[in-house]
């Protein structure tokens, strides 16, 4: 993947209604308010809402038109919102077969986001861990989970962390001709295989230490992110720790917890007035989380980079 | 991450190697929650039996730890396959039970109170001034200070072995009233002043009541 000018942070969670839409819409507004240009893109394909959160109840313009051939570039598909420094690329809402993207247009689109002139791209994915949902959620290293303090949601989040990950694995195997090794070492122990990751590795570095060291560092590269939402004041704060903990240990990726979200009944208020949530309650407990996350993303992301230039 | 086969007891319960037992326990805990059955954070991540491998662990690892004894020969163990530095292995330093203060009450050089009392019984029975005012009917408070001048005895001194607060004693020497304590009280007092003089102190308490007006 060509290397990208603009921050780029794919929100994805499993289940459907976790809010995904809601957190990407609200991080653009925090974002673009702190001064950086950032633009959204609704990749929930087939079921697109993110221009209704943000205020945009019919933008001119979508993916679709892009996918289409109507607009010539991606660019052309940006639509400003009301607030300064935020565009959008709304997801398609006319054509009916687009949530079932061929691979070649999905790979066009890739292509084209990573080239975008912006500081910050976000994108709201759609749930499920269908292939197009994961190789979005893959444009980027630093990708952000979201899930509900729920046992539904986070068996799903799991799923898709599980299928991210495995997904990575398969990607650097078929790139780079491990498929051989990773037969090899199959034979040598029959647990090895792609579901069982940590194994994988260990047999690989041994058959092969430079290609095994390659993949390692290719896992390592990922640097997650998560935020628990719906947050409920008889919920266990810890949960998002915890879940962090769970797949440092036994995923062996990096994963941070940036913090929770309250539940706020007038979301849905936001929601049916067609107004962003933080600019309709800007002082309340859950934009005040909301905020909190922001900062946390950002100063971690300065950590990283600054790491990464030290590294250089 | 390491195999989980070749993990230490320490590393499968994320402790350092002298980690007290109360660590250990709280690592334990922690653990246990993660991984028990109705933890919503590991919730699907493992199936059923994986779950259960790692809590066995889990047991295992603590409750070989827990035991001093059993933590003792695994460290050996350890320390045998040099995998753990001798010097950093556990041993139970506090066996007696640490004091969480020294009541070490400053005394102001007060002898043995037997020795004292002989003392000043002696110093007493020399001195004419005090028997002079032990043979009258009553006593002021500036009697009690001459006695206690006779005797050298300071005030201080009194208050420390009496717990008698040190203005009331003065006021009982004749000086404020008003810091005086009720005459139910001031009997008493007057009873523990005349016991750290050595002196009679039914015979000075009741002649002290007399001699202030205060007996009833």
């Amino acid at each position: 993947m060509a290397p990208s000018s603009s921050q780029i942070w794919p929100i994805g969670g499993g289940k459907g209604g976790t809010g995904k839409s809601f957190f990407t819409g609200s991080l653009g507004i925090l974002l673009a308010k702190l001064g950086r240009r950032t633009l959204l893109i609704d990749l929930d394909l087939g079921a697109a809402n993110l221009h209704t959160i943000i205020g945009v109840s019919h933008p001119e313009k979508s993916l679709s038109d892009f996918i289409r051939k109507k607009a010539a570039s991606l660019e052309e598909t940006i639509v400003p919102t009301s607030i300064p420094n935020l565009s959008l690329i709304s997801g398609a809402m006319n054509a009916l077969d687009i949530a079932n993207l061929a691979h070649e247009q999905k790979a066009k689109i890739l292509r084209n986001i990573t080239k975008l002139p912006y500081d910050c791209i976000l994108l709201d994915l759609g749930a499920g861990t269908s292939f197009n949902t994961i190789d979005f959620f893959l444009l980027s290293d630093s990708g952000i989970f979201l899930t509900a303090p729920e046992p539904t949601s986070i068996e799903n989040i799991y799923r898709l962390i599980r299928s991210v990950y495995f997904r990575k694995i398969r990607q650097v195997l078929k790139t780079h001709a491990f498929q051989s090794l990773a037969e090899e070492a199959q034979q040598q122990n029959e647990k090895a295989t792609v579901s069982n990751p940590d194994l994988l590795l260990a047999m690989m570095k041994e058959l092969d230490p430079e290609k095994g060291a390659f993949l390692e560092k290719t896992l390592a590269a990922f640097s997650f992110k998560l935020a628990v939402n719906q947050f409920r004041k008889q919920d266990n704060p810890n949960l998002g720790e915890l879940v962090c903990r769970i797949v440092q240990k036994h995923l062996a990726l990096k994963i941070d917890f940036i913090g929770n979200v309250a539940f706020d009944d007038r979301v849905h208020n936001a929601v049916c007035k067609t107004t962003p949530f933080l600019t309709l309650y800007p002082y309340t407990q859950t934009a005040l989380d909301l905020r909190e996350c922001c900062s946390r993303l950002l100063s971690e992301e300065a950590a990283s980079s600054a790491a990464q230039r030290i590294a250089e | 991450m390491k195999n989980p086969r070749q993990q230490t007891y320490y590393e499968k319960l994320e402790v350092p190697h002298d980690a007290s037992p109360l660590e250990i326990r709280r690592a334990y805990k922690k653990l246990f929650e993660l991984y028990q059955d109705e933890s919503l954070a590991s919730y699907s991540f493992f199936s059923e039996e994986d779950r259960k491998e790692i809590l066995s662990d889990i047991e295992e690892a603590y409750l070989t730890l827990i035991n001093t004894e059993s933590r003792m020969s695994y460290d050996d163990g350890l320390i045998a396959l040099g995998r753990l530095p001798e010097e950093k292995s556990y041993r139970d330093a506090a066996k007696e039970p640490v004091p969480i203060y020294h009541l070490q009450k400053k005394t102001m050089g007060v002898a043995s109170s037997g020795r004292r009392k002989e003392e000043l019984q002696t110093l007493a029975s020399r001195t004419p001034a005090v028997r002079e005012i032990l043979s009258r009917d009553a006593l002021t408070g500036a009697d009690l200070e001459k006695l206690r001048a006779a005797l050298e005895v300071p005030l201080e001194e009194i208050a420390e072995s009496t717990n008698i607060r040190i203005d009331i004693l003065r006021a009982m020497e004749g000086g404020d009233p008003a810091t005086l304590p009720p005459a139910v009280y001031l009997k008493g007092f007057v009873k523990s002043y005349a016991r750290c003089l050595a002196l009679d102190e039914h015979a000075v308490a009741e002649k002290y009541m007399k001699g202030t007006g205060k007996n009833e």
